[in-house]
């Protein structure tokens, strides 16, 4: 199991190799000593719509080093519109490597033909400890039989799933190219009956009686990018228990300081459970493997 | 390591109180303050403490209902003008914390403009907020919305207007753009405007306000979208945005992470945190001695 000593361990060497680029000027921020922060949800590459301040891997990283993330689950925007997503994992793994922090996360669309195979790289030629997938964008729901079998598949090899909800507000985006948020809501009947499927819940912001329901449904996990309020993480983390709330930001399309602050702004969460969230949930899903 | 250390994201105290923070959109029980009277704006000004402190704010304006009929609840209206004192509670309480600017009904101008000599004229609020949805919301193109502007202006009030420019259209017929905000703002050049959310949808938010230069755009009420306050600056100036946190409803985390995370010179963020603020008040400020 990867110990949060394993990962500050692996993070202050990645920091060497690393020495060469330019210091981020934020320095005064105050990161939480000691403790490794993993972020579950960030993307790299181009966001379809607009340029971001962080949106090169190298920009992206010094700002996760600011702010004292020593590892980013890295999807590729690309995932959401592109159909060769055997290019999209390859572009995303190839930039990965260069950068120890982040963790390459490949995109899957199982609309498109042959996505078997793209899995099946994803997890042998790069090692990848889960997909993201994008249904919404992709016009699926999740009681699809595609999604079933890429769930099964994804289970029986030990990857996780995260599955985008959503990827912007329904109310800015762009008028021809309108989606929905993903109904979770299928997950609850289909997860008990696929042994070891794991999946994260992204960039969502549920109904209570759904999150409940979702938060007793086996190997069921949530990231932290959109859950609103003051007191939104203490209530998620009430509501479905800590162990399944993992840090996630959604960086760069998000600021990363607005989830990291709303994680600990109400001061409701305890030191333990503060710890799971930000860092040993994360810790914990990528051990089991 | 103990719980009060793990604060990642925040800037270090000592920073947070050199910004000198002014809450520009602080929306304790937004619709409704409680049947009772209050219970649940003080409830909501309670559950937003915390944040407060660790954002360390100095202050933070609210908008409470007054009886012009924005809450849609009769009983309610009714004790709000039979017993006005129900509205000053939570300025009582933290009278060093809150600034208040009442919720005006532009569908009842008689009422709106009596609600603007009780509490603007004769204090304690500084100015007007018209709502976005309720039974309170007129797009603000409305004829209606002369008389009051008028009256707001000789009182030195501020005005903020609920805008957001959504994907499909307006939810509700009373609604208001950024671009509608602008033909308001045009026919009175010499009075302040706030553009509440910069229309949440800010790429066009902004550009639809860019060319009227007495509207100010208010920071909260959508996703931390990245890159926003950078373009507001490039197309506003730092001088034209002014800071909300849209507690409780809203996180410190979503809207102060938007000024802090922001790659913009720490001149602007004091600017935006507060300074502006201050400066869109100062008439109204003086007036009532503070």
């Amino acid at each position: 199991m990867l110990t949060r000593r394993d990962i500050l361990t692996w993070t202050m060497t990645a920091g060497v190799t690393s020495a060469a680029m330019p210091t981020w000027p934020r320095s005064a921020l105050e990161v939480a000593a000691g403790l490794p922060i993993v972020d579950t949800n960030i993307s790299l590459f181009r966001w379809p719509f607009r340029r971001l301040p962080f949106d090169t891997p190298n920009l992206l990283v010094q700002k996760l080093r600011s702010l004292g993330i020593v590892q980013g689950w890295a999807a590729s925007f690309e995932g959401i519109l592109h159909r060769d997503i055997s290019g999209v994992n390859q572009r995303l793994a190839e930039v990965c490597r260069a950068w120890a922090e982040l963790v390459p996360i490949g995109s899957i669309n199982p609309a498109v033909p042959g996505w078997e195979k793209d899995l099946h790289r994803c997890i042998s030629e790069y090692n990848m400890p889960g997909v993201r997938l994008y249904p919404s964008y992709h016009g699926y729901t999740l009681d699809d039989p595609r999604f079933v079998r890429l769930l099964q598949h994804a289970a029986q090899a030990g990857r996780f799933i995260q599955i985008a909800v959503a990827m912007e507000d329904q109310r800015t985006q762009n008028t021809l190219l309108r989606v929905s948020d993903v109904d979770p809501g299928p997950l609850i009947k289909l997860m008990p009956g696929i042994e070891n499927a794991r999946v994260q819940i992204l960039n969502h912001n549920l109904r209570p009686d759904l999150l409940q329901q979702l938060g007793t449904t086996p190997g069921v996990f949530f990231d932290t990018a959109r859950v609103e309020g003051t007191d939104g993480i203490p209530r998620l983390v009430n509501n479905v228990a800590s162990e399944r709330v993992l840090f996630g930001s959604h960086a760069p399309f998000l600021i990363p300081e607005a989830s990291l602050i709303r994680v600990h702004e109400s001061d409701k969460l305890d030191e333990a459970s503060l710890v799971r969230v930000l860092s040993d949930n994360a810790a914990l899903l990528l051990a089991e493997k | 390591m103990n719980r009060t250390d793990i604060r990642p994201g925040l800037p270090p105290t000592e920073q947070l109180k050199g910004y000198r923070i002014w809450d520009a959109y602080f929306t304790p029980a937004h619709s409704h303050p409680g049947s009772d009277g209050s219970s649940s704006l003080m409830a909501d000004i309670e559950r937003s403490l915390p944040a407060v402190r660790k954002g360390q704010f100095e202050r933070l304006c609210y908008f409470p209902h007054v009886g012009t009929g924005t809450t849609g609840d009769a009983a309610w209206e009714e004790l709000a003008r039979s017993v006005p004192d129900v509205i000053l509670k939570p300025l009582e309480r933290w009278p060093q914390l809150l600034l208040g600017m009442i919720q005006l009904n532009p569908n009842n101008v008689p009422a709106s403009l009596d609600a603007l000599n009780r509490w603007l004229r004769d204090g304690p609020m500084l100015g007007v907020y018209f709502p976005g949805a309720g039974p309170g919301a007129l797009t603000c193109t409305h004829r209606n919305f002369n008389r009051l502007i008028e009256r707001i202006k000789t009182l030195n009030g501020v005005v903020v207007q609920h805008t957001w420019l959504k994907t499909g259209g307006k939810q509700g017929a009373g609604e208001s753009t950024p671009s509608e905000l602008a033909e308001l703002a045009s026919r009175f050049p010499e009075q302040k405007f706030v553009c509440a959310h910069a229309g949440g949808e800010w790429e066009q938010g902004i550009r639809a306000i860019r060319d009227t230069s007495n509207i100010l755009i208010e920071t909260s009420g959508f996703d931390a979208t990245a890159g926003f306050i950078e373009m507001a600056i490039r197309d506003l100036g730092p001088n034209r945005i002014i800071f909300g946190s849209h507690l409780p409803s809203r996180s410190l985390g979503t809207e102060l992470g938007k000024i802090i995370g922001a790659e913009i010179p720490e001149a602007d963020r004091k600017l935006i945190l507060g300074e502006n603020f201050r400066e869109l008040l100062k008439p109204i400020l003086k007036q009532t001695g503070e």
